[in-house]
């Protein structure tokens, strides 16, 4: 049973510049109870993925096609009270930098009851208090957090009071962007086994996006790597990691150093990511593609994935490239 | 093979093109500057139209001139009770071509007869746009003048305000200490004193021109509180890690003061700036309104002028005494202010559109 | 610590004692004395104007004056006032003090209050076409050449229309047989208004605590409406029934003050707490909330604008430092018998000691209102508050 379907969805941000297609015929989906996985580098379009999800992209974006399909129903072009229905009680999110977000003058407690009376306006105080001590216990946090203002918590804390709010109106589907990018390695091991353990005494989905491939491989069923706003590489996490074909993944999987095997020399990419405005023209890729085609820099590609196997797909153009 | 000082030109020229830029897409900004220009151009208008010939200096000059204008009145007599057939209440009679019988003094007219009178305050006309004063002025004129006034004593004020402010700012940040600690006690003190009372004061000993008037805001407003906000700014770029490298490449205390320290805070220095402007060109006008300034023509003057001969309670009858003169100040300093908005939005980009 | 505010302390005393030397050289620098008048009477022989002199010590070398002075200031010898002897300053100005605080602590609260709630639903709805023209009217409000829009106000509010009263701030022909002086009913007017504010206040933190939010509203509501209702049970008893038509006078003359200073204050704050809001709400935790499914108004009044409060606050308390000054002009033009009005009559005749206690009072009230922001800044960002604890 799929919780969510996305397909062919289409985002741009309009600006001073010209308009930047970050999200480009993206299409995947995930079932229930499966945790999900989306890497590739900063500014390949995770995170406008995962903000149109909620439609919470800046006021410049707009998604301009596609659907996106959560428990059955189109959640592209409902209106604001009706997202409102869906936000947080159907899917919720924990942000990059959990950091901030926190009111600094509002107290935990208090800002994780804001949402639970939204959504459920007919509990008491003490019910959601309750609730609230519950989850605390599950991302390992102490009850007297909940008096507490965001200053006077360490960052680790912080983290898992985010996690504790993302739980707060059980939602059916949580995605995670970049959860533990600003927190020390201890921290962080600590925090992906929350996670796990959240998501099988809960049974949630979970979206888990990343440019850490070590942490997507630990912690997903399966995944999609996105380059340039395109999805490049999607399948089955044991798949796409023993047998990568596109060539960005196998870049991407060779400049990571591991501790078993013999040492190997690392393979970087080179370049920067490239810009996202009147993209028609040529393959994306094929500035840093280590052995281009002639063809690669003129051809009109559009992204599609070929079938490599039952769970494994590779946009069609980069196979076994490089 | 460039040389340094020809790249860092071209950067800033390029910095300064991107900042206009982002100026121009602040809509407040632009609708400021503007309201800032017309003014301008009225400044410099009326030297040209003097210059040129187009105005005869004679008629048209805002302190000395004199125009001749004369209409026919018709004497009547108003009654003690109103109201009645021909007038409604007391304001209407006499009529704006009539002229009350018990105020000629010189004259044998009767009631019923015409007379020729001298007709000042003279209502806007062809040859007067905005009509004359009561000494037959032209306002138009007394106007532009005012532009010219404000102007200059606002970025003079302004200028040597935020001047003083900036190097006091600087050094209380840089030395620290004790140097610091006098410097903010003195703002302290400065602030104390409640501003209005104080201009008072000065322009009872001394009669202030408009270079002196400059000269003494700018010093009030340079010495105040705008001194702490400097020093709190200068704070935090001294803290940040491009001022330890500089001292550690050698970089003496003067030149890092100058150009690393001075360059981050401008931003703030120039919108204080441009605030500056408006409280020195209200101010300008509320003490000649109070009658309290030597200066010979400034759209404070005019209104304090309507005021003391009587003619702001006869409403609309002589609006062209009051309303000009008052509409100018709120739109000029409304001006700046405005484009003191865009400039925020310049330098700070979490106020942008988008 | 201590020995931080010990210093900031000892150099208060030191700023405050400069400050009152360098008035009253400015004082003294003034052309002329108060007494000058007395020259031009032709009946007086001018032995009677060198007398005056003598009796007030003004024939005394400066520098001694000063110390003089500044000896009996510390001592709480205020003099007595050089115009209106035998009343001292105290007493003047305690008796005009209350007509300022009433007229302006009015305006104030009002134009905070609509000046935030403005300001706040400007910030919310940026780039609109109605935002873009409200906030250039608000700059042109705030621009506004003040003297001139009172004197319009005045002419069409009170000459024109013939609504309000033109200056003063009763009617005197109605208070011949008044059995109060306008003293005693300027203070029960202001005690009245302070205990009716205290109780709002008080309302409003203690509804924080409910939870639902309809309920919240109800509460807050009913209780506007029972203050509203003991308010006139209150002033229609006993010794305040016979009060009352006098403080409706005094009302009914504030209007046109308080109007005309209001549309001119609440831009300010308008202003100010748009800037505040626009930089707020692009902070992250704005986005979480609208994550959470709340709604707009619920995003933009319970985390936007109460993390933009704090600044607003801070420059309402900075406003109440100037209130003296800023009345002066008001109290000029509507004939509103304040300490704006004291102060400056007092520099203009040379008043000098009660010049000096108005300076002194005013600089007192900003150093006890820098105290009261510091307080309450603390009180509004609980960051600051573990801070200063630890």
């Amino acid at each position: 049973m799929n919780i969510l379907e996305v397909k062919d969805l289409d985002m741009s941000y309009k600006t001073i510049d010209g308009e930047v297609e970050a999200v480009k015929k993206v299409t995947f989906s995930v079932k229930e109870g499966e945790s999900f996985g989306i890497v590739g580098e900063s500014g390949c379009g995770k995170t406008s993925v995962a903000m149109s999800l909620l439609q919470l992209q800046a006021d410049n974006g707009k998604i301009t096609n596609g659907e996106i399909i959560f428990d059955g129903k189109n959640i592209v072009g409902l209106s604001e009270s009706e997202l409102r229905e869906v936000r947080w009680s159907g899917i919720s999110i924990v942000f990059q930098g959990a950091m901030n977000s926190w009111n600094p003058v509002v107290k935990i407690g208090e800002q994780i009851r804001e949402a639970m009376r939204e959504h459920y306006p007919d509990k008491t105080k003490e019910e959601n208090t309750k609730k609230i001590i519950e989850l605390f216990d599950i991302v390992g946090l102490d009850s007297s957090i909940i008096d507490r203002f965001p200053h006077e918590l360490s960052g680790g804390m912080k983290q898992r009071a985010v996690i504790a709010l993302a739980l707060s109106c059980d939602p059916k589907l949580i995605i995670a962007d970049e959860p533990t990018t600003a927190l020390d390695v201890v921290i962080q091991d600590q925090i992906l086994k929350e996670i796990r353990k959240v998501q099988d005494v809960l049974g949630l989905s979970l979206i888990y996006i990343s440019h850490d491939i070590a942490v997507i491989a630990e912690m997903t069923d399966n995944m999609a790597v996105m380059y340039a706003g395109s999805i490049v590489e999607m399948g089955k996490t044991e798949k796409v990691f023993s047998n990568p074909k596109h060539a960005y993944t196998r870049m991407l999987l060779e400049s990571t150093p591991s501790i078993v095997g013999p040492k190997k020399k690392l393979r970087s990419l080179d370049g920067e990511p490239p810009s996202l405005i009147n993209t028609d023209s040529y393959c994306l890729f094929s500035y840093r593609c280590p052995s281009p085609d002639d063809n690669c820099r003129n051809r009109n590609i559009a992204m599609e994935l070929t079938k490599i196997d039952s769970e494994h797909y590779a946009d069609k153009c980069c196979i076994n490239c490089g | 093979m460039k040389n340094e000082k020809d790249i860092a030109k071209s950067i800033r020229r390029e910095a300064l093109k991107k900042n206009w830029r982002l100026f121009r897409r602040s809509k407040l900004g632009m609708i400021g500057i503007y309201i800032v220009i017309f003014f301008f151009l009225l400044s410099i208008l009326q030297p040209i139209l003097f210059v040129t010939g187009v105005w005869n200096k004679g008629v048209y000059d805002p302190v000395v001139g004199y125009s001749e204008q004369f209409q026919e009145f018709l004497v009547v007599e108003c009654p003690t009770e109103y109201p009645t057939e021909k007038y409604k209440n007391r304001s209407d009679c006499p009529g704006r071509t009539e002229v009350n019988v018990r105020t000629l003094y010189y004259s044998d007219a009767e009631v019923g007869d015409y007379i020729i009178q001298n007709l000042q305050p003279a209502p806007p006309s062809r040859e007067h746009i905005l009509g004359t004063d009561s000494l037959g002025r032209d306002v138009f004129s007394q106007i532009m003048e005012g532009s010219q006034v404000a102007f200059i004593l606002g970025l003079l004020s302004a200028t040597l305000g935020v001047g003083i402010s900036t190097l006091l700012g600087t050094i209380a940040a840089f030395f620290g200490g004790k140097v610091d600690a006098y410097l903010m006690r003195q703002s302290d003190l400065i602030l104390m004193l409640p501003t209005l009372p104080l201009l008072f004061i000065i322009s009872a000993f001394a009669e202030l021109q408009v270079w002196h008037l400059a000269v003494v805001l700018g010093t009030i407003g340079g010495l105040g509180g705008s001194v702490i906000t400097i020093k709190s700014q200068a704070l935090q770029v001294k803290v940040k890690p491009f001022v330890d490298s500089a001292r550690i490449t050698g970089g003496s205390r003067m030149n890092i003061l100058f150009s690393h320290v001075l360059p981050n805070v401008a931003p703030l220095a120039l919108l204080f700036m441009v605030f500056s402007v408006t409280g020195a060109i209200a101010s300008e006008s509320v003490l000649s309104f109070l009658g309290l300034l030597n200066i010979d023509m400034s759209w404070g003057l005019m209104i304090y002028l309507a005021q003391v001969e009587g003619f702001i309670f006869s409403g609309m009858k002589f609006w062209w005494l009051i309303l000009p003169a008052g509409l100018s100040v709120t739109f000029l300093t409304g001006g700046f202010y405005l484009v003191g908005r865009g400039l925020d939005e310049v330098f700070n980009p979490r106020l942008r559109d988008r | 610590m201590y020995k931080y505010v010990f210093r900031r302390v000892y150099q208060l005393i030191i700023v405050f004692f400069l400050f009152l030397v360098s008035s009253y050289v400015l004082f003294d620098a003034i052309p002329g004395n108060a007494f000058q008048n007395l020259l031009l009477n032709p009946d007086l022989p001018p032995e009677a104007y060198e007398q005056v002199i003598k009796l007030y010590g003004l024939d005394k070398p400066l520098s001694e004056r000063v110390i003089l002075y500044i000896g009996n200031f510390f001592q709480g010898d205020f003099g007595y006032s050089y115009k209106h002897f035998p009343r001292t300053p105290i007493e003047l100005i305690a008796e005009r003090l209350p007509r300022t605080l009433m007229l302006f602590a009015m305006v104030n609260i009002i134009a905070f209050y609509t000046g935030f709630l403005i300001g706040k639903i400007l910030a919310w709805r940026r780039g609109s076409k109605s935002e873009t023209w409200i906030t250039v009217t608000s700059v042109f409000s705030y621009t506004i050449f003040y003297p001139w829009w009172a004197l319009m106000m005045l002419w069409f509010f009170g000459y024109k229309l013939n609504w309000l009263p033109i200056g003063k701030f009763l009617y005197p022909e109605k208070w011949y047989d008044a059995p109060y002086d306008s003293d005693v009913i300027f203070v029960s007017m202001i005690k009245f208004t302070l205990v009716v504010s205290v109780v709002q206040i008080l309302v409003y933190i203690y509804t924080r605590n409910i939870e639902s939010l309809s309920m919240r509203r109800n509460v807050r509501f009913t209780s506007l409406v029972t203050i509203a209702i003991l308010s006139l049970l209150y002033w229609n008893q006993g010794d305040l029934a016979v009060q009352k038509p006098y403080a409706m006078d005094i009302a009914y003359h504030m209007i046109l003050p308080i109007f005309t200073v209001t549309v001119v204050a609440f831009a300010g704050t308008a202003l100010l707490t748009r800037t505040t809001m626009m930089e707020v709400m692009k902070d992250d935790f704005i986005l979480t909330a609208r994550a959470k499914g709340l709604s707009q108004k619920r995003i933009r009044d319970r985390h936007a604008a109460r993390n933009a409060l704090l600044p607003v606050v801070t420059s309402f308390i900075f406003t109440i430092v100037t209130i003296i000054d800023g009345s002066v002009l008001t109290e000029t033009i509507f004939s509103w018998p304040g300490m704006g009005q004291l102060i400056l009559d007092a520099v203009l005749e040379e008043d000098i000691p009660v010049a000096m206690a108005s300076f002194s009072f005013i600089g007192v009230f900003a150093l006890i209102a820098h105290f009261i922001a510091d307080i309450s800044y603390a009180y509004l960002d609980p960051r600051i508050r573990i801070q200063s604890q630890g």
